[in-house]
């Protein structure tokens, strides 16, 4: 009945995918199995189903990473905003940004490549959807970064939340007069900032080795 | 390394450094002196004689020595202090012209040193210079050397790469020495070379003693050319990691040698052997690190000796590791990885400091005398050239290196997330460098079961000096021209600190959702661990600690004390203010002053800077420079003037001394 309800047991094709196919048809059958799991043998995923994973709870910012599974900038929608559900597909599209580097690709492909995974972060931390990460939205991350540790006041976790913004417009917009206001960290600053560090090759998950032992309940 | 003990070694006396000639003349002197006790009376510088006691030997008796010189009474650390004090002198001497340590690694300086030296010894007293004992070396001249490296080693990166850096420790290492064995016997059996008398055995045994790369010239040798962190830690984890393989294999062909037959039961000996040996070494390395840990928790009524138990811990771990002829280096780095996570939240600032600086300073003497001493027994009467030997030694080194590289890395590329480039290959393989532990072991070789000793000492001196010399000044130019990827010594910021947790409970989200167990699975399984029991147990003040907010910390004192240092609260508070203090009631701040100060916090921050762990021999944290420094100080006090004028607080020091409050109930 499962294999009847999905689209066809044989899993779709990638050529959704915008970049280069590289995720083999066995990782796509791991990843398969892994969403039949998830999403209890249905067709679509809701964000409850994201609760069965025990691991997960245990994640600080798990509220964001459970966002951004549905964050329809992610899932290369046009429009905007949240989605309800996702099929494979999307499932599929949003693994796809944790894709390791590949031997042969030039400039230009490592170089897009590192955007997008970029631009995944970036949409977890602007979680208003305006392109700009704001003081407040930054303040937001890292309460959530710093919320499993019950000693801490949230005057702390704002002084450093603050201190990290006064870096970040250090590095993108220079010397600051005292009057002037930082709007907020764009995408261009937000890679300007991740310069130093290479992200193409840390940002994946190995599918490879991919067993499905951590059940869901 | 254990199980040296080989024949017992006659301890030669350091003989003193001839340059101080005048030390020398007057221990020549001394020397007379003190043998004959029986001199002229004329010939000692006497007061006017007292008369001759009424004992038979009056004869012999001396006079009332004004001025003496003991010389032996003083000798060992006098020589001691004389050798070292040359070490460091040296050193001086290569920083002066600034250029040299750029170009000619430091090893290689310091081996030349050895080598005048030990040629001036010679010369002047026309016998071989003391030979560099093995019981100095491994005891007290390698553990120094290794305690630093193991202490500031980055675990994390070390742990991430473990595999691969245990699969050429140890597979690359057999690898090495079978092959270069087994090819040497090969060519030994070629009776032109004069050759045919060293045994498969020996031929294995020599193999095994110079395929260890030796972590004291990596150490040397990459610490100035700052390659990226990760092949640092490969090429580096590599060489402590093979200590525990050329510990059993060395032993085992030894015994091999002086066995009669040999058993099939014994090469499986051989294989528990190594088991034994490594994990025994990092299980009691481990094991001394928490007790150490658990000392210094109890430690905060004695500040003064809490680095001494950190010395005395690891140290007791490879002496430990040693007696049971396991693998001390192993030991030892483990003791000082485990002691580091848990004594830094325990010892005071100071103790930290101290602990830091004393071990770079121990460290940094060991690697100059080891170098030294290298040089200065190169000079002498033990060698046997043969130029089939020692050329066909060098040739099978590198080869059987670049080689073992290249397979093992075919193989591990398969399991590795990031797989390791044809340029990462080759600084690993040409980064393969031999050094003082093969230099100790060939001269522990016993000369009755080795009649041939003489021929190995050279080809492994010829094979030492060749990759300190030739690959060490030359990997420089190659990583240059190889444009491999250099380490970032950017300086961390709050925010990197952020964006880097961040990406890890990403990276372990998205990990749970697939249901991967990958290494964050098990990173994070650990630290679960830690945090319930071990932390609990070891360390005193338990506040589970975010690094972000120990960074953050760290940091805001730093800011602070620099703000107090620049004189901001320099005026005097009004009397108003003080006496409100005094009397337990502190003016309570409006919403806006509150607002001005976090203000004044956040515009305040983004000049921090603080330079981590770089992979620096010399040199630990760096001071912000002056320059900087004083910039900062000038745009607070401005901002801060500023902000002061724009609120209407009644005076000037109200706000001030609130600030400092507020700061202190935050932080201190």
């Amino acid at each position: 009945l499962g294999a009847a309800l999905c689209p066809g047991s044989s899993p779709p094709s990638p050529s959704p995918l915008c970049f280069p196919p590289t995720v083999t048809s066995e990782q796509i059958e791991h990843l398969h199995r892994r969403f039949k799991q998830l999403s209890r043998d249905q067709l679509t995923i809701r964000k409850e189903n994201f609760d069965s994973i025990p691991d997960l709870e245990f994640n600080p910012i798990r509220g964001k990473i459970v966002h951004a599974f549905f964050d329809k900038r992610n899932l290369r929608q046009e429009s905007d905003g949240l989605a309800d559900e996702i099929n494979f597909e999307d499932f599929l599209t949003i693994m796809s940004y944790f894709r390791p580097i590949e031997m042969n690709m030039d400039e230009e492909q490592l170089d897009r490549f590192r955007k997008e995974k970029l631009k995944f972060l970036f949409h977890m931390y602007d979680s208003d959807h305006d392109g700009k990460i704001t003081l407040q939205e930054y303040r937001n991350v890292v309460e959530e970064l710093l919320s499993g540790n019950p000693h801490l006041e949230k005057e702390s976790a704002r002084s450093i939340a603050d201190g990290a913004m006064m870096e970040a417009a250090s590095i993108c917009v220079g010397q600051m007069g005292p009057d002037q206001v930082y709007e907020g960290i764009t995408f261009e600053d937000f890679l300007k900032m991740w310069q130093g560090i290479d992200i193409e090759t840390k940002m994946h998950v190995r599918f490879l080795n991919m067993e499905t032992i951590a059940h869901c309940y | 390394m254990g199980g040296r003990g080989g024949p017992p070694r006659r301890t030669a006396p350091l003989v003193p450094v001839p340059v101080l000639v005048a030390v020398l003349a007057a221990a020549g002197a001394a020397e007379g002196r003190a043998t004959s006790e029986s001199q002229l009376p004329g010939a000692s510088a006497v007061g006017t004689g007292p008369p001759p006691s009424p004992s038979g030997a009056a004869f012999e008796e001396t006079r009332l020595h004004v001025f003496t010189l003991d010389y032996p009474h003083v000798q060992i650390p006098f020589e001691i202090t004389l050798w070292i004090l040359l070490a460091s002198l040296a050193k001086i001497g290569f920083h002066l012209y600034h250029k040299l340590p750029s170009i000619v690694p430091e090893s290689c300086l310091l081996i030349l040193v050895g080598l005048l030296l030990g040629g001036i010894i010679f010369g002047a007293e026309e016998k071989s210079p003391p030979v560099m004992n093995s019981d100095v070396f491994f005891l007290y001249l390698l553990p120094p050397i290794v305690l630093d490296a193991g202490y500031f080693m980055p675990t994390r990166l070390f742990f991430e790469n473990f595999g691969t850096i245990f699969w050429y420790a140890v597979v690359g290492t057999l690898w090495n020495a079978i092959g270069i064995g087994i090819s040497l016997y090969g060519i030994c059996q070629i009776s032109a070379f004069g050759l045919t008398d060293i045994t498969l055995l020996q031929n294995l045994l020599f193999g095994s003693l110079i395929s260890a790369v030796d972590p004291v010239a990596v150490l040397a040798v990459f610490e100035n050319i700052h390659v990226n962190e990760q092949l640092y830690i490969l090429v580096f984890g590599e060489s402590l990691l093979n200590d525990a393989i050329t510990v059993v294999l060395y032993n085992l062909f030894k015994s091999f040698c002086q066995m009669r037959t040999i058993k099939v039961i014994d090469i499986f000996a051989g294989i528990a052997n190594f088991f034994i040996v490594g994990i025994g070494g990092v299980l009691i390395g481990i094991l001394l690190g928490f007790v150490a840990a658990f000392t210094t928790r109890f430690t905060h009524k004695i500040r003064v000796i809490e680095p001494l138990f950190v010395f005395l811990y690891s140290y007791l771990s490879y002496i430990t590791a040693e007696m049971f002829h396991l693998s001390g280096i192993m030991a030892i780095t483990a003791c000082a990885m485990t002691m580091n996570k848990y004594v830094e939240e325990n010892v005071s600032q100071k103790s930290y400091t101290t602990i830091k600086y004393f071990m770079k300073m121990l460290s940094s003497v060991s690697e100059t005398l080891i170098f030294i001493f290298m040089g200065v027994s190169t000079v002498g009467k033990n060698h046997e050239w043969n130029w089939a030997f020692v050329s066909f030694t060098l040739l099978f080194c590198l080869i059987w290196r670049a080689l073992g590289v290249f397979v093992l890395t075919q193989i591990i590329n398969v399991f590795r997330t990031i797989p390791l480039t044809f340029k990462d290959q080759f600084i690993i393989a040409y980064g393969g460098l031999r050094g003082a532990i093969c230099f100790s072991l060939v001269f522990l070789l016993p000369p009755a079961v080795f009649p041939r000793k003489k021929l190995f000492i050279t080809a492994v001196i010829v094979v030492i000096f060749f990759t300190v010399f030739i690959q060490g000044i030359t990997i420089r130019p190659l990583v240059e021209f190889l444009d491999v990827k250099r380490s970032n010594k950017k300086q961390p910021a709050v925010s990197e600190e952020i964006y880097n947790r961040f990406f890890d409970h990403v990276k372990t989200g998205i990990e749970d959702v697939c249901g991967h167990w990958g290494h964050n699975f098990w990173r994070d399984k650990f630290k679960k661990f830690d945090n319930k029991y071990l932390r609990r147990l070891l360390i005193r003040e338990n506040q589970p600690k975010s690094s972000i907010v120990s960074l953050y910390k760290k940091l805001e004192i730093k800011h602070a004390i620099e703000m107090a240092e620049s004189g901001m609260i320099s005026k005097v508070p009004s009397s108003v203010s003080l006496s409100e203090y005094h009397e337990g009631k502190i003016k309570p701040l409006s919403p806006t002053e509150m607002e001005n100060m976090r203000e004044i916090l956040t515009k305040n921050l983004y000049q921090i800077r603080h330079r981590t762990m770089s992979y620096n021999r010399h040199s630990l944290a760096a001071d912000a420079s002056e320059k900087q420094a004083k910039e900062i100080l000038i745009r607070r006090r401005h901002s801060l003037r500023e902000s002061l004028r724009k609120t209407n607080s009644l005076s000037r020091e109200t706000p001030v001394l609130a600030f400092w409050l507020f700061y202190r109930k935050q932080f201190f």
